[in-house]
């Protein structure tokens, strides 16, 4: 291909038509701050870490009451226990992907290790999600297998309700909650991955198509 | 990190700066986002030097990080702002084997580089910088065949947008 040719001549003869850039200059660009990709997963992954670590914190002590009435204090506390040896272990396996990123490694290499990095977090996100969910559920199989009891937790007063209206109110509630978190979470992951991960796994990509 | 280290970094830096302006040539296409792109490369390039033990060429271990922080690290900044495309050889114009043709080749061949993915960018400017297949292969992480493979394949896009 001639023009290939001619450019690579050109190529050679480019040396002295860039600026040069004098020792002080050089000297404050390593001063300055990197907006790498590496540095913005870390950035995000610990808030994740931290979100999720102090989630449990924001639940109010009432909620606790309810799982007291409903004998799940046990169970709820041994899952804590278990909970906090899971978030250490993911903790762990998050600092040895990362710090196993590496600027020299090949290009390949390089958006593997990045990719499983930002991967262990997501499991982790996904653990997080699953466990509510699981609890959720759980609570409300015991909740709505006893009648009494249920109205003793939710109706303390002992209104008088109409309980078809109630039973719906609540299941709508529930249904309503769940659809609006996953939405957010939808949203936040579109966000992270449009942004941040677009190009990555579109590099990626290209080249794992290649060494099919 | 130390001063000597510091100083020993920026003076071999300094020297050989041009592979960087290079890279940033075949990734970017306007003057800020070159300066933008150096700018990344020259920080992770100083991030990775307290590890740099020579046991590779200071080239191609510039090489690898200038890449890889195009391909994969680099998040173009806010303050790029699109600027007038690099009018890619006229800076050459007093040369005195200038010749009106081949410079307009060459400013659609940068052209047509321009519109490749971020991998054929960087096999073609290995294969500018006079490397080997084997050498292509290891940077990018796939096998000498694929390399070869890949580079025909990219001969044969550029000469579409060239040829229409």
């Amino acid at each position: 291909m001639d023009e290939l040719e001619l450019l690579k001549k050109d190529w050679k003869k480019q040396g002295d038509s860039f600026q040069k850039l004098s020792y002080n200059e050089i000297y404050k660009m390593i001063h300055k701050k990197s907006s790498s990709i590496v540095k913005w997963i870390f950035i995000i992954c610990i808030a994740e870490f931290l979100f999720w670590g102090f989630a449990n914190l924001l639940i109010p002590d009432s909620f606790f009451e309810i799982y007291e009435k409903l004998h799940l204090k046990t169970i709820l506390q041994t899952t804590q226990v278990l909970h906090y040896i899971v978030v250490v272990i993911f903790i762990y396996l998050f600092y040895k992907n990362y710090n196993a990123i590496c600027v020299i490694d090949s290009t390949s290499l390089l958006m593997k290790k990045i990719i499983k990095t930002r991967k262990t977090v997501n499991y982790y996100v996904y653990y997080n999600i699953i466990v509510t969910a699981i609890l959720s559920i759980v609570v409300n199989i015991i909740m709505f297998s006893d009648e009494a009891l249920l109205n003793e937790v939710l109706n303390p007063e002992n209104k008088i309700i109409d309980h078809d209206k109630f039973f719906n109110i609540m299941l709508i509630s529930q249904v309503v909650a769940l659809i609006v978190m996953i939405g957010l979470l939808w949203l936040y992951y579109k966000l992270i991955y449009g942004i941040l991960l677009r190009k990555l796994n579109k590099n990626y990509k290209e080249l794992e198509s290649l060494e099919i | 990190m130390t001063k000597e280290l510091e100083h020993k970094f920026i003076s071999e830096f300094q020297e050989n700066q041009n592979i960087i302006h290079k890279v940033c040539r075949i990734y970017t296409n306007n003057q800020e986002a070159h300066n933008d792109l150096f700018q990344e490369i020259t920080i992770q390039l100083w991030k990775a030097y307290p590890k740099f033990r020579g046991e590779s060429k200071l080239s191609t271990w510039m090489y690898r990080i200038g890449l890889n922080t195009a391909i994969t690290l680099y998040r173009k900044s806010k303050r790029s702002i699109k600027t007038q495309d690099f009018d890619s050889v006229l800076h050459r114009i007093k040369s005195t084997d200038y010749d009106d043709t081949e410079e307009e080749q060459l400013k659609l061949m940068y052209k047509a580089i321009h519109q490749l993915s971020d991998i054929d960018k960087a096999l073609i400017f290995l294969y500018l910088e006079d490397k080997n297949y084997k050498e292509i292969s290891a940077t990018i992480g796939i096998s000498e065949v694929n390399a070869r493979v890949k580079m025909n394949r990219i001969k044969t896009r550029l000469r579409t947008i060239l040829n229409p």
